[in-house]
């Protein structure tokens, strides 16, 4: 049986809520987890203040309600699963090596900032600077994948190192910003300057868009991976037709101001 | 006019970021009043002459007068007893009471934030992601024989940017003044200030950062295609001719406006600048500033850098500064709904905040303070009536170079200054926070020492 929390009050201000998290959480009693700190705001309570907590631990937990106050959850996380049935809050899964976050509802911004292995799947949509650095950190995600069915907003995978980051709805502006390596599949329409200063690294996106001067025009062509890649998507449940299956991709180089090893792949209509 | 009159020299206008300190006012010292203000410009002389004492109570709780004990009182409980406490404001007041607001903030674990989040912050963040070229004013005047200014009219935000230190004025390496120098205008229009240019690149709106993202593929030696005209409007011949000039200047400094930082984009657009600058010290010597607005947002800068690590959005919950703008910066705590007091000093965050974060001022306490009635002090819980800086109220300002300007005031006024409602504050809030800590037996661990205060 698995952990199972439900909030009984809503926060006034924001919670920061590190503790749950599966690895964290192993091995203890609810009664235990009940009396475990979080922050409300700048006071230190505990976890049954917000949460009722039923069940006996395992490697998964399950959150419920509207968590959109509720700030870092599963930050550091490494292994287990993490199900949230509602909205979340910002820092979902900071830096998690492991393990597997499923969101039901909508996440706040920073999703899985600087994260280094596992998975996170949003059902609806994400905030700013998914799988991003934090400000003055020279790398964002190194590794694992994030999953956004909706839409996100500015700078998916800043300065992502590694992993891959799907983005099924609309996403904004600076997609891949200063991206060092890794993949981004913008399935919906995209924002401006998408890929600005990147060095390495696949972006791939399937609706029109303006390319920086720095990037330079390769060829048209079919990547044979990159068949690959979308029928993967397919099965984790991202609409991909079959144009974009079997269809043309123009690849651009880039972004000459930096190494201009990398490539922005836009389907041809 | 009465006879009691005095003249201040060298007094300092505190009206823009230029902070010029060459003031020669007159007083009449009998109706209170600036009745002349020698070189200063036009705003200068406004904000000069129009500034008179007003006459109302030095402190009120939801509007009614009360002593300034019990207002002092008062904010320092609604600030202890906060969870979520905001700090904002704080660019037009002296750096001795931005440093007090500092060690409130610490206190009451609250988050700090200046204005400096909703005009010049994406630079900040820029700095943080592309480093800084930087320099001073005085050797802008002497040595700069390029100056280019992006998204930016001086010659109506700060007058004498001018006159006093890029364009005529004569230096040490620039003895015939404006003929030695290249005066280069980056804008979506033409404004007053483009008279002063040599070369005006109109730009198309929102295609700054595109255009400097070209300029940087050509100072690196790369091509860029002639369809960058079609793109923002500027055609590849004259970029070419803009970057050879820039590598060949002896010295070249990069001016960035608002019109960078508030347009889409944001800090990348003042990155993209600032990059540009760091590219061009491959052949030549080149800097880049951002050209602040009000008085003294950069000693706001420096003292919340200088006390917390980090120049404006920081956040104490935890007892420690944590840095994020979009999380702790004033705009975003207040839209979403998560601060639950405020302490708003010098701003009038009311008047000019987005609708949402305005609704949510109204439905805390806040402690405001201002010269005048604001539309944050109508609807502060707390409200104190504080003198000028510049003109009633000594200290230190920083000018937007970063150096440090003392202020010589010129007459008194019947209210308190800030600082010294602030100090009293910052102790009584002290005395709550140590005391609940005590109360908590040790290991509560808020007894910790704030900044350094004196
Ligand atoms: S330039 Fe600015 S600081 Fe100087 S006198 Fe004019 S308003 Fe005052």
């Amino acid at each position: 049986m698995s952990i199972n929390l439900t909030l009984h009050t809503s926060p006034e201000v924001p919670l920061e809520a590190e503790v749950l998290c599966t690895d964290k959480l192993i091995g203890l009693t609810g009664s235990e987890i009940e009396k475990l700190p979080v922050e409300h705001g700048n006071r230190q309570v505990s976890v049954a203040d917000f949460f009722t907590v039923k069940g006996s631990p395992d490697d998964s937990i399950s959150i419920e309600g509207d968590l959109s106050k509720v700030k870092h959850l599963g930050a550091a996380m490494a292994s287990g699963k993490l199900t949230i049935s509602g909205n979340v809050g910002s820092h979902l899964g900071a830096g998690m090596t492991g393990g597997k976050i499923l969101v039901e509802g909508d996440a706040g911004d920073w999703v899985a900032p600087e994260m280094q292995g596992g998975s996170v799947e949003i059902k609806g949509n994400a905030g700013h600077l998914v799988g991003s650095a934090y400000r003055g950190s020279p790398i964002g995600m190194s590794g694992g994948e994030i999953l956004v069915h909706g839409d996100a907003k500015n700078e998916a995978g800043h300065a992502m190192r590694n992993g891959i980051i799907v983005i099924g709805g609309k996403s904004g502006d600076f997609a891949g910003v200063n991206m060092l390596a890794g993949s981004i599949f913008l399935l919906g329409e995209t924002g401006i300057r998408i890929g600005a200063g990147m060095k390495r690294g696949t972006l791939v996106t399937m609706s029109k868009t303006s390319m920086l001067p720095t990037f330079s025009y390769s060829c048209r062509y079919q990547p044979a991976y990159l068949r690959m890649y979308l029928i993967y998507l397919q099965e984790l449940g991202f609409s991909v037709s079959d144009e974009q299956l079997f269809g043309f991709y123009h690849r651009w180089c880039g972004d000459a101001i930096e190494m201009n090893r990398g490539e922005i792949l836009a389907h041809d209509f | 006019m009465s006879d009691n009159i005095k003249t201040v020299k060298n007094a300092t206008c505190t009206f823009c970021g230029c902070v010029c300190d060459d003031m020669e006012l007159t007083v009449d010292l009998d109706a209170k009043r600036i009745t002349k203000a020698k070189n200063a410009c036009v705003l200068g002389r406004a904000w000069f002459a129009e500034h008179t004492i007003q006459d109302g109570p030095a402190a009120m709780i939801d509007g009614k007068e009360v002593t300034l004990e019990e207002a002092i009182e008062e904010a320092a409980q609604v600030l202890t007893s906060a969870k979520f406490p905001i700090t904002y404001g704080l660019s037009d007041t002296t750096c001795e009471a931005q440093r007090q607001a500092v060690a409130i903030t610490d206190f009451i674990r609250g988050s700090i934030d200046t204005t400096t989040s909703v005009c010049h912050g994406p630079s900040g963040l820029a700095f943080q992601g592309v480093g800084e070229s930087t320099m001073t004013l005085g050797e802008v005047k002497n040595r700069a024989d390029f100056i280019m200014y992006w998204g930016g009219n001086p010659a109506e935000s700060h007058p004498r940017h001018f006159t006093r230190y890029t364009v005529t004025p004569k230096g040490m390496f620039t003895p015939n003044g404006k003929k030695d120098r290249t005066v280069v205008l980056v804008d979506v229009r033409k404004t007053p200030s483009t008279p002063v240019a040599d070369i005006f690149l109109q730009v198309k709106p929102g295609k700054d950062f595109e255009l400097a993202w070209a300029m940087r593929a050509l100072v690196k030696g790369h091509k860029v295609d002639s369809s960058i005209e079609n793109e923002t409007g500027v055609s590849l011949e004259v970029l070419e001719d803009l970057v050879q000039r820039m590598k060949n200047c002896n010295y070249g400094v990069l001016f960035m406006g608002m019109g960078l930082t508030m347009t889409r984009g944001r800090h990348f657009n003042s990155g993209a600048i600032m990059a540009l600058a760091a590219d061009l010290n491959e052949f030549t010597h080149f800097v880049a500033k951002p050209v602040r607005g009000h008085g003294n947002v950069t000693g706001a800068d420096n003292v919340v850098s200088w006390q917390t690590g980090y120049p404006f959005g920081v956040n104490f919950s935890k007892g420690y500064p944590r840095f994020n703008p979009g999380e702790f910066t004033t705009v975003d705590t207040l839209s979403r709904c998560d601060a639950d007091a405020a302490l708003i000093i010098a701003s009038d965050p009311a008047a000019n905040f987005p609708q949402a974060a305005i609704n949510h001022l109204g439905s805390i306490p806040v402690v405001s303070f201002d010269t005048k009635e604001t539309a944050t002090s109508k609807l502060a819980h707390v409200a104190f009536r504080t003198s000028t800086y510049g003109i009633n109220t000594g200290g230190t300002v920083y000018r937007m170079d970063d150096v440090p300007i003392t202020l010589r005031p010129a007459f008194e006024s019947p209210f308190p200054s800030d600082e010294d409602i602030l100090t009293p504050l910052r102790k009584r809030v002290q005395e709550i926070v140590i005391g609940k800590s005590k109360a908590k037996g040790a290991g509560a661990g808020v007894t910790r020492a704030a900044s350094p205060v004196k």
